[in-house]
């Protein structure tokens, strides 16, 4: 069943083509990877998908509605949740306060005016219980500005998670994170997709170990037009494409 | 350009006219010719633009502070110009007289308009102009430009940002007492003026959209087309009209009415 | 802990207070007492959800010309009903206002807010048979809780009754709004604070909040307005001249936007030092205004932030 789709999409940043004509169904139960070079325009399409820019032309269709329409709140609340390549956080909120933030959005209790926020308690366990399956049971107290460059970017993965959404994009979710933690940083992504329902995970990722062990299907980008969009099984079978991609990851790193 | 919004540039405006208004006064007093006095505005407005360097200096501490803070910090010297007129000049309003009627008047579509009026007009047309031509014609308008766009950016090139600052600051202020100095013949230099400019110049920012040369320009000229119309007929609401305008252009164009800038 | 318990020291001095201090003194802590409602209104607004107003004075005229237009044009004395009304104005004007405002942010929200407070004001200044124009419109003594207090002359009534009663208001509202910020919406508006773009995609409708709290922020102006009107008997058109908004977040500067408290300490600080300055010298706008400066370069923290340097949570 197809919960997310991009039909014919073109972005132009001015005269500069940065998705030229991308296609792309994402079902129920996929994790997908997007890779490509630098400059492939991964990012963008990350952010055509999730309504954070508007496409030149062509169309992004989440459970069948144009997503042009919907503001970040309304994706949210139908479903589709994000993390950012450049970390976001609430530098001055506490681990604890950012994820309660997305647990009250989630069950609309976030403008309750005179409610006190001590007595949340299902929200504060909830909190926590997302905070431990991310391994950051042991900072709740901590002011997000004052953690490590790599617990931030979990933070922010973790408060996306927060919102049970069936479709999670994630923009480089272990960029800065060593090779070795690489893997236990996934390993945590799909523990946390399966307790939390969520149905679909779309990643941009460099690392090709990574991309290989982990995805059920991979989106290889380049000059902004899909290149290949195959299973791993699929893709290593294919030399030319292999050379294209992993020849670029390699480069890069 | 400088993303700062100076609640103080109305201060200048308001010094310049004071400043002016004693300047020429004295000259008078001294003997200059009457027809000179135009000279001597524009070189009172000039000298005042030494307040310029030691301001920015002061502004310059917060520069890479909330916006919110460069803004009260302006307010701060709004509070500060305010009372040295105040103690300078008085509280009630200071005026030059009819001096500026040495120029003569002129007929114009059946009503008498002195032609020092024109003068200014033509003035403020040349300075414009001016502005347009060095901004986009010399070295120091391309990297004022430039650094507007992108701080950073220019930053990383080797552009010395402080002294882009500085040198547009001042000349900032010198156009704002020059062009303060240039009104006073026509009006009295009132402590109220100050405000009165800042909220011009803010709905000139906002009709033509941030950033934008020709928006300033064609901004400008609405806002003063307005007040001329406002003051023609119904005179008490002139600053309202401006308000009003400002608001209206806020709902319907808020990237301004030439967007294409960045909001 | 140590806290709590100032702060409970502190409010018992002000109940002593009418019988410790003399009167004038007592007198100059009634505005102090109006500008602390009306900035925790505006702390809302900058403090925790990052919006800086240079209108907010045109919710405290608003409450002032409700005083003044109830006691002196519809024999309505009752101060209740006057505050319940002020609230009431405040939130239908604030609503219009608001939705355009809270479009903008930073220094575009700032220059609005001060547009629409300058607005009011030419309207105040410039329609006279409403406003009174430049002279303004006279508020009379009210009523509180029914009783006219006629015994007693107006020093009394003010470090009397009215004393107690102003008081009484900057407690409630002080609990009303310790109550909001410590609600999952005040949690919600620091959260749009630190990162708006990233509280949209946790599902904070950013904008909608903001909303909420521009209207909440006007009616504590405007109910400090009406108690700001009492003591000088007067609203005037200047209650919503820019310079007022302008000392409104100079006050919330000075006492700490960091902390909860900050505007009653900033309040409390104004008034007592311009009432210092001004017995000693005509231009204490220029000892003002450098102090204000010092404040921004060198304590942007204030008061607070110099006894308790961290921003609480
Ligand atoms: N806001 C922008 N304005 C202009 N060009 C941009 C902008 N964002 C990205 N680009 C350009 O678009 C291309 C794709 O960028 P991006 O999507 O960030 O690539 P990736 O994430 O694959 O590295 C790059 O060449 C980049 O320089
Ligand atoms: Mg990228």
């Amino acid at each position: 069943m197809t919960l997310l789709e991009a039909v014919e999409v073109r972005k132009f940043y001015g005269t500069f083509c940065a998705l030229d004509g991308v296609t792309l169904t994402i079902g129920r139960g996929q994790f997908v990877s997007i890779v490509g070079p630098n400059g492939a325009g991964k990012t963008t399409l990350v952010n055509v998908l999730t309504g954070l820019l508007a496409p030149t032309s062509g169309a992004v269709r989440f459970k069948g509605r144009d997503v042009a329409g919907l503001d970040p709140v309304r994706l949210a609340r139908l479903g589709l949740a994000r993390s950012f390549q450049l970390v976001h956080v609430f530098p001055g909120l506490t681990v604890a306060e950012t994820l309660a933030v997305a647990v009250l959005a989630r069950r609309r209790r976030g403008a309750r005016l005179f409610a006190s926020l001590a007595a949340e308690r299902a929200t504060w366990d909830e909190a926590a219980g997302v905070a431990e399956l991310f391994g950051l049971a042991d900072q709740l107290g901590r002011p997000a500005r004052t953690l490590p460059q790599g617990d931030k970017k979990l933070l922010d993965v973790a408060s996306a998670f927060a919102l049970h959404p069936e479709v999670i994009l994630l923009d480089e979710p272990t960029s800065g994170v060593s090779t070795a933690d690489k893997h236990a940083v996934m390993a945590v992504l799909v523990e946390a997709a399966r307790r939390l329902g969520i149905a679909s995970i779309i990643q941009v990722e460099h690392d090709m170990d990574i991309v290989f062990g982990y995805s059920d299907r991979i989106v290889a980008l380049h000059q902004g037009r899909v290149l290949a969009d195959a299973t791993p099984a699929e893709l290593q079978a294919n030399d030319e494409v292999m050379a294209t991609i992993v020849g670029r990851a390699a480069r890069r790193a | 350009m400088q993303r700062i919004l100076n609640l103080a540039c109305g201060s200048f405006y308001a010094l310049g006219a004071y400043t002016g208004v004693s300047a020429v006064t004295w000259a008078l007093g001294h003997g200059l010719p009457a027809p000179l006095f135009l000279l001597v505005l524009v070189a009172s407005g000039l000298a005042l633009a030494v307040i310029g360097p030691p301001v920015e200096r002061l502004l310059r501490a917060v520069y890479d502070r909330d916006e919110s803070f460069q803004l009260l910090l302006t307010f701060a010297l709004v509070l500060m110009f305010e009372d040295v007129m105040r103690f300078v000049w008085g509280t009630a309003p200071v005026q030059l007289g009819n001096a500026y009627l040495v120029y003569g008047r002129l007929a114009v579509a059946g009503s008498t308009v002195p032609v020092y009026n024109l003068v200014v007009i033509a003035a403020g047309g040349l300075v414009a102009l001016g502005m347009g031509g060095l901004l986009t014609h010399t070295r120091f308008g391309r990297i004022v430009r430039a650094t507007a766009e992108n701080r950073e950016m220019s930053a990383a090139l080797g552009v010395d940002l402080r002294r882009v600052y500085a040198r547009v600051f001042t000349l900032g202020v010198a156009l704002g007492t020059v062009g303060g100095a240039l009104v006073i013949p026509a009006t009295a230099a009132v402590n109220e003026m100050a405000i009165d400019v800042v909220v011009e110049a803010f709905a000139v920012v906002v009709i033509g959209g941030l950033g934008s040369m020709r928006g300033a320009f064609v901004g400008s000229l609405i806002v003063g087309v307005l007040k001329a119309g406002a003051i023609a007929t119904w005179p008490e609401v002139e600053m309202l009209a401006i308000y009003v305008v400002v608001i209206g252009v806020l709902v319907l164009r808020p990237a301004g009415l030439f967007a294409g800038a960045a909001p | 802990m140590i806290r709590r318990g100032l702060a409970l020291a502190a409010a018992a001095l002000l109940a002593l207070a009418p019988l410790l201090a003399p009167p004038y003194q007592v007198t100059l802590l009634l505005p102090a007492f109006a500008y602390g409602i009306a900035l925790l209104g505006l702390n809302l607004l900058f403090g925790t959800a990052g919006l800086l107003s240079f209108g907010h004075a045109l919710f405290v005229a608003l409450g002032a010309y409700t005083a003044a237009g109830l006691t002196t044009r519809y024999g309505v004395l009752s101060f209740e009903a006057i505050v319940a009304a002020a609230a009431g104005l405040a939130a239908v004007v604030a609503v219009p206002v608001g939705l355009l405002c809270v479009r903008y942010v930073k220094i575009y929200f700032g220059m609005l807010t001060l547009a629409f407070g300058m607005l009011f004001y030419s309207f105040l200044y410039k329609f006279y048979a409403l406003t009174g124009g430049d002279e303004g419109l006279r508020v009379l003594r009210p009523l509180l809780l029914g009783r006219p207090f006629a015994e007693l002359d107006k020093v009394g009534f003010l470090t009397g009754p009215f004393y107690y009663y102003a008081l009484a208001l900057l407690a409630l509202a002080t609990l009303a709004m310790r109550r909001i910020v410590r609600s999952p919406f005040g949690l919600s508006l620091r959260a749009i604070r630190e990162n708006a773009d990233k509280a949209a995609f946790v599902g904070v409708s950013v904008r909608r909040y903001r909303f909420y709290a521009f209207v909440i922020a006007a009616v504590f102006g405007a109910v400090g307005g009406t108690l700001l009107a009492v003591p000088t008997g007067l609203a005037d058109p200047l209650l919503a001249y820019w310079t007022h908004s302008g000392n409104l977040v100079f006050m919330l500067l000075l006492g700490g936007f960091e902390h909860f408290l900050g505007p009653l300490v900033g309040a409390l600080a104004f008034i007592f030092l311009q009432d210092l300055v001004m017995s000693l010298t005509a231009y204490w706008r220029f000892v003002f205004g450098a102090l204000l400066a010092i404040v921004v370069v060198f304590f942007p923290r204030g008061l607070l932030g110099l006894v308790a340097p961290e921003r609480p949570a």
